[in-house]
């Protein structure tokens, strides 16, 4: 009898198991991507007339760089040059002196992760007061690599003279699956500057 | 002529002597097992969930239908009581198309992808309206125990995750229906609400939902 019942709740919970589920795999690429746009509150963006932009991309691994000049690089660099004329600006060479000065930026992060069981965060909550964990060495981990562009706009009209900085006006990340395709590009340089549209002079 | 009469004396004497059939005395006459023992009872459902309230107008007002769960009670002998414990899992989720989000200075735009699991584990007693004798057996329920909770918010790939176990109840009302009777398996209906106290981001005020189920379930002594 008692077996009978054992065989009938272990299928039940093979069912309930097999209920895994992935929410996010069928987004189109277009979807995935995720567009992130900070600006400097006080800048007044009516006062600067001319820019200019890098002739490279600028990427970071894991807190190295170097620059890259591929296709995708181009595209890139030529849309945000056609973005920032539409918008007003006038674009000048490097040397001219710009208002402001446009960096692009492709950054991988390399993150390693612990096993997340649901109960970490919980106990996490309740031994707080500024203690890290030591997890044994014999749990599991996994690497995950992140890579995104990273587009910020610069103050050379205004640099801050004592700490000889420029103050970043905007900047832009577009993150996502489609990052690297050249098909993406438009629509990527498109949206950062769409969803910001004090940057508008004109 | 003559064989209609021969054939209505012949239903005459059938019909009454149909009639006048009784059942055949009972030999052994004790009441089924499952009046006379606590016995146990196991379900499990497959369950169709609507959310509710601010949770509903709040971050995710999509049914779903991904949900289940396992139940264990003791059927009390000589009492219309029955407690036990239940586990399941639920799943709601809810894909917004792109927007625009503000977050501090900073302006976000990207496709949202709401989820929220939960995997209660619960104590329940059930009271129920007829006889263990009886066919139908309609049932009210008060649960209480605890909700495992994963909330993951997606934001384009990029998610953001809060687990948390936040205490849980839940109202029921349903019925049991046994294939035959003095049977061991047969089919569960139940109508429940179900209120989780927990509060992240979007769901200011707990999460409240209308379940209902269909089951199937087995009894044994």
């Amino acid at each position: 009898m008692f077996k009978k019942a054992s065989i009938f709740l272990l299928i039940a919970g093979l069912g309930m198991a097999s209920c895994s589920k992935d929410p996010i795999n069928d987004l189109s690429t277009e979807e995935s991507l995720v567009y992130i746009t900070n600006h400097d509150k006080a800048a007044n963006f009516k006062q600067y007339k001319t820019f200019s932009i890098v002739d490279s991309v600028v990427v970071v691994e894991n807190n190295q760089s170097g620059t890259a000049l591929t296709d995708i690089d181009k595209d890139v660099l030529t849309r945000i040059i056609t973005k920032m004329q539409a918008l007003g600006y006038t674009y000048v060479s490097p040397k001219a002196k710009p208002d402001v000065g446009i960096n692009v930026t492709w950054i991988t992060n390399t993150y390693l992760n612990v096993v997340s069981q649901p109960l970490n965060s919980y106990y996490g909550g309740y031994w707080g007061g500024g203690f890290g964990y030591g997890y044994p060495n014999y749990y599991s981990y996994y690497e995950t690599a992140e890579s995104y562009w990273l587009i910020t706009l610069l103050d050379f009209k205004n640099p801050n003279t004592v700490d000889k900085t420029f103050n970043v006006i905007w900047d832009a990340q577009v993150r996502g699956a489609g990052i690297g395709n050249r098909q993406y590009v438009d629509t990527m340089i498109d949206s950062v500057f769409g969803q910001s549209e004090y940057l508008k002079i004109n | 002529m003559k064989k209609i009469i021969i054939a209505a004396l012949f239903l005459a004497g059938f019909f009454p002597a149909y009639a006048q059939q009784q059942e055949a005395p009972k030999l052994y006459t004790l009441p089924s097992p499952f009046e006379r023992y606590t016995h146990y009872l196991a379900t499990a459902r497959v369950v169709g969930a609507v959310p509710l309230g601010s949770f509903a107008d709040s971050y995710i007002d999509k049914s779903s239908f991904r949900n289940a769960s396992i139940s264990i009670e003791w059927v009390l002998r000589n009492s219309p009581f029955s407690i036990g414990g239940e586990i399941g899992s639920t799943y709601f989720q809810k894909r917004i198309p792109r927007t625009l989000y503000q977050n501090g200075e900073g302006t976000i735009s990207a496709v949202q992808t709401r989820t929220l699991s939960q995997y209660p584990v619960e104590l329940f007693g059930n009271y129920h309206f007829l006889p263990k004798t009886s066919l139908i057996q309609p049932y009210v329920q008060v649960s209480g125990g605890i909700s495992i909770l994963d909330n993951v918010l997606y934001y384009g790939t990029l998610s953001s995750q809060h687990q948390k176990i936040a205490p849980k109840y839940g109202i029921g009302l349903g019925s049991k229906f046994l294939f035959k009777k003095d049977g061991a398996v047969g089919v569960d209906v139940r109508v429940k609400y179900d209120g989780t106290a927990y509060k992240h981001d979007y769901i200011e005020k707990g999460v409240s939902s209308v379940n209902g189920s269909i089951g199937l379930f087995y009894r044994w002594w």
